[in-house]
């Protein structure tokens, strides 16, 4: 059992800076930090080796409780110059010591941080945006190296099923006919471009106003151009697609270069319209439909002649009223979606993503079902479906005009006050 | 960090496990969860006008609901509330006023999950093995079994056997996050010795520490000759960041607990240049240790903390309001007396009999606070957001040719003070009231208010509009800002009436020092209506007219404190005062 347990701690600890040593061999300075780490670790191993059978012998009277600090502090006394000598060189370095010193206690770090995000937490104005943001780091590496395993698995699987195959075959052997090559995924592209064409000139205009941009941090811009990519393949997808216009969109604004950025080559085929023009001077006034969770107005049918705009505004700040202010300024119709017509509303706000937007808006146009198209607001926000049937809201309104005329019979406050 | 390691390893078996478990509950949920959620909504609407309140705590969370049971909060607050009980601003008012809403859910324990008794004594290795084998848990149990004893304070001895143990497993490798837990221990049981062990184990190991350590062994260092080494090392945290105003507070403690007071004051002056609050156990280490001792420079120190606290508004606690007591009465020479009192509502302490300063702003203060109210709050940057320019303009010259007004009233808050009464009918109430006494009345409101319905009748609101200026913003422009800035623009007399708080007002303003102003200004102007049943004649709720801050006149002091029992909100201000006079 001893040597059970000594075999597989000391695996645990070797490997992970072995892992560490591999991908940095460039950085000469984080190459002898790890190795000196690594020398005090196998060095520390020598002189020890003779130390647990002495703790085993000692009787449980008297308990040799101090023994192991001089182990501590012997262990490493050769590689103390080396270390005092690169101590104060420069905030970058005592920084990327300080977070490897947090590793070690178990705070939430990354194991490894590049220069360049070293350069953002020492940018951070605050000691909790520092912490913050050190945790944002630690959870996507946790979330990579996740998916690196499941991938390896995958292939692992496949090359499994593979070879299984592969001694099927070769015993079965035998033709088959069909009708298709399978094409099937280029086959959908092009069926969906064609649709896309249509939707361009014949379908309804959906439009999204980047005129936001300088209400959000980069984190919220990121998130909405990735809502955005989301909401244009929802739409893509659609039997009848909206025909999206991007208004307000700066060319060379963040906006505008986060998206070229994610589209790639693709952004220039899409089929959707991008213009630098607002939607009031494209559209006529009148027709024009801001929808905003701060409208007063509830949507209460989809129309098929108005245009309908959705503002591409991830607002993680809360400054409440941003897009009603601006529907005010222009002198635009508001309206919100009936969700609490609909939905026993439980926890987050009525602002839904884009992407849900999107896929309520397809749904509506197509089937004009509120519940239907209000599966896709998230279930984690409401507890469930609200029935308006006829009979329960004459209850309730025969109740209430019964409770009011109760409580004022006269409309005199005295005989109220007795009551109670 | 070893959850780090022991995730990726048993990673597959979560895996696994996942997939397998999965299915199951979660499909026996959603197959029960609309049958419940529906059962609850049918059995509430038909109960809820009849019940008192629902029994089961879902039922609150419904929209409906929750109208009507805030409804009925609000009216067994009302009918068990003393009136005079405390001050809207009154240090520990908001703290009632919550418990008297009995919404709040109990919250149910945390499950127990220690099985494992923690050790009394220290254990030998083989007792450590057995333990282990007992422990059945996710996380590494030398780091669980560690936290636990820095949690309960367990004696250092047996955290010591522990680490002896794990030292002996592991080639006498003891790990980093174990060594800042013992550490912990020893400076909870001040072991000194200990400490400097530690101390020479992590300098040899490790050639820079964190925060948490360093921390730690200052805090153990200060009581020790070493004391210095831990000034090193709060040179050592300065270099990555800026450290907490607790490793100052240890820093400052350590200097003068060994009577270095020039090194203290500079430690103070430095962590008030990084833009820290200090700690009031600080301030009051600083009125300890001057006790009995003559010195003016040093006394002047001291005085120049109490105008720290008066101009950022702090309010010293129990203890430190009676180290500050003990410090003036011990100088020698001075013959000063202190005694803990109450202010009177005329603004007279009870002590001395000596008038506390007033809450009232001061001329310039005035102009800068309603400047600031103009543009922050009513404008922000963005007019369309509270309001319309059209309508702001309308406003501006509806104020201006206005005579100044001596009570501006938030018609809605007012109107909807009780539930069970017509609200148009409470605000022909009040403002009649008001207008009885030839007092200027502006009622502030919404144009839906104009629209003839039950709540709001027709030839209510036009008695209102006889008797009272009044002025309807839109049905989605914002009322309060308006409301205070008609307020500002009257002058100084002029008095509003709200029962609303208005702290997301309040948030609008860019500094704390504007804040600050706001909440003084808000005190002295604020008429809230303390009224429990419609009908009868109103009554307000006294204004303060004596500012709660610290202050002096030379030869005498008052101080605010907070007590320790007493919990004060943000918004509070505290009720006990601190008399110091110098006898002549």
């Amino acid at each position: 059992m001893p040597v059970f347990l000594k075999m597989s701690v000391s695996i645990t600890f070797v490997r992970p800076f072995a892992r560490v040593l591999v991908p940095f061999t460039l950085h000469r300075k984080r190459r002898v930090l790890y190795s000196t780490i690594l020398q005090r670790f196998m060095s520390s191993k020598i002189p020890a080796v003779s130390y647990p059978s002495k703790a085993s012998t000692s009787p449980p009277e008297q308990l040799e409780l101090d023994g192991w600090k001089i182990t501590m502090k012997s262990s490493v006394q050769e590689s103390v110059p080396t270390a005092s000598s690169t101590k104060d060189e420069d905030p970058v370095a005592a920084t990327r010591e300080l977070i490897e010193m947090w590793r070690l206690l178990g705070r939430e770090v990354p194991e490894y941080i590049s220069e360049e995000e070293l350069k953002t937490i020492m940018e951070c104005a605050s000691k909790s945006s520092k912490k913050k943001y050190l945790k944002y780091l630690y959870v996507k590496e946790k979330m990579k190296k996740a998916k690196q395993i499941k991938k390896e698995m995958k292939a692992a699987a496949k090359e499994k099923a593979k070879e299984d195959q592969l001694l099927e075959t070769t015993k079965e052997n035998k033709q088959q006919n069909f009708l298709f090559l399978r094409l099937w995924d280029r086959n959908i592209d092009t069926a969906m471009g064609w649709k896309g064409a249509q939707a361009m000139q014949y379908g309804q205009p959906l439009v999204f106003d980047m005129a936001y941009d300088n209400y959000m941090e980069p984190k919220e811009l990121q998130n909405t151009v990735s809502q955005l990519l989301e909401s244009e393949g929802w739409n893509r997808r659609n039997v009848d697609p909206f025909h999206i216009y991007f208004c307000n969109l700066k060319i060379d604004g963040p906006f505008y270069r986060e998206l070229i950025k994610r589209y790639g080559e693709k952004w220039n085929k899409l089929l959707l319209t991008t213009t630098e023009k607002s939607y009031v001077d494209l559209f006529p006034k009148d027709s024009i439909v801001y929808l905003t969770a701060d409208s007063p107005n509830v949507m209460t049918a989809f129309k098929h002649d108005k245009i309908y705009i959705v503002g591409s505004f991830v607002d993680k700040k809360m400054q409440p009223g941003t897009s009603l202010a601006k529907a005010k300024q222009l002198n635009l119709k508001t309206e919100c979606l009936p969700l609490d017509k609909y939905l026993q509303w439980d926890t987050g706000t009525k602002n839904l993503t884009l992407d849900q937007m999107m896929r309520i808006l397809l749904c509506l146009k197509n089937t004009g079902n509120w519940e239907e198209a209000l599966k896709f607001v998230p279930k984690r926000k409401h507890t469930g479906y609200l029935e308006i049937s006829q009979h329960s809201k004459g209850f309730v309104n025969r109740l209430k005009k019964s409770k009011t005329f109760n409580s004022f019979p006269k409309g005199s406050l005295n005989i109220c006050t007795q009551k109670k | 960090m070893t959850f780090c390691f022991t995730g990726v390893r048993s990673f597959p078996k979560l895996w696994k496990n996942n997939s397998y478990l999965g299915l199951c509950p979660g499909h026996s949920y959603m197959s029960l969860f609309p049958k419940d959620c529906y059962g609850i909504r049918n059995q509430h609407k038909w109960f809820s006008l009849k019940t008192a309140s629902p029994q089961n705590t879902k039922a609150t969370n419904l929209p409906i609901a929750k109208a009507r049971y805030r409804r009925k909060g609000n009216e067994s607050c009302n009918k068990q509330v003393s009136p005079e009980s405390s001050h809207l601003f009154a240090a520990g008012a908001a703290k009632k006023r919550a418990q008297m809403n009995p919404q709040s859910k109990d919250h149910a324990l945390p499950p127990v999950k220690n099985i494992i008794q923690l050790p009394t004594k220290p254990l030998n290795s083989e007792e450590w093995d057995k333990l282990q084998e007992d422990f059945k848990g996710k996380a590494n149990f030398e780091d669980w079994i560690i936290s636990q004893m820095a949690h309960y304070n367990s004696s250092v001895d047996v955290a010591k056997s522990l680490l002896a143990w794990v030292a002996a497993k592991n080639n006498g490798i003891v790990g980093y996050n174990l060594l800042v837990k013992y550490l912990y221990l020893c400076v909870f049981h001040k072991q000194t010795s200990e400490v400097f062990d530690i101390y020479e184990i992590m300098k040899a190991r490790y050639k820079s520490l964190e925060s948490g350590g360093t921390s730690l062994l200052i805090r153990g260092l200060i009581h020790s000759d070493r004391w210095r080494e831990a000034l090193l090392l709060l040179k050592d945290i300065k270099k990555v960041m800026t450290p907490s105003k607790k490793n100052y507070n240890d820093c400052i403690q350590g200097a003068l607990l060994h009577q270095d007071v020039n090194t203290a004051w500079n430690l103070y002056q430095e962590l008030l240049c990084q833009d820290l609050i200090p700690m009031m156990e600080t301030l009051k280490a600083f009125f300890d240790f001057g006790k009995g001792i003559k010195d003016d420079q040093y006394s002047n120190k001291l005085l120049d903390i109490l105008l720290y606290l008066r101009n950022n508004q702090l309010y010293p606690g129990e203890s430190f309001a009676q180290s500050i007591k003990t410090w003036f009465e011990s100088v020698p020479g001075e013959q000063w007396k202190g005694r803990f009192t109450t202010i009177q509502r005329s603004g007279h302490c009870l002590g001395c009999g000596k008038t506390i300063e007033s809450i009232h702003l001061s001329p310039e203060e005035y102009e800068y606070l309603k400047g600031k109210i103009m543009r922050d709050v009513i404008d922000g940057g963005d007019q369309y957001k509270k309001t319309t320019p059209q309508e702001l303009k309308r406003f501006k010259n509806f104020v201006k040719y206005c005579p100044p007004f001596d009570i501006v009233i938030d018609g809605l808050n007012v109107a909807k003070m009780f539930p069970k009464a017509r609200e148009s009918q409470v605000l022909l109430n009040v403002v009649s009231q008001l207008a009885k006494q030839n007092l200027q009345v502006l009622v502030l409101g919404r144009k839906h208010m104009l629209t003839p319905c039950a709540r709001w009748r027709k030839d209510e609101m036009e008695k209102v509009q006889k008797q009272a200026s009044c002025f309807f913003a839109d049905n989605i422009s914002e009322d309060d800002p308006f409301l205070l800035y008609a307020t500002l623009h009257s002058g100084s007399h002029c008095k509003f009436i709200t029962k609303d708080l208005m702290r997301d007002h309040k948030a609008c303003l860019p500094d704390a020092k504007t804040q600050r102003l706001f909440f003084k200004w808000q005190q002295g102007h604020q008429l809230a209506i303390i009224n429990r049943l419609p009908g009868s004649k109103i009554t307000f709720q006294h204004i303060l007219s004596y500012d709660t801050v610290v202050q002096t006149t030379g030869d005498s002091w008052h101080i605010p404190y907070d007590e320790d029992l007493v919990e004060r909100y943000s918004y509070e201000v505290p009720t006990k005062w601190l008399c110091l006079h110098r006898k002549t």
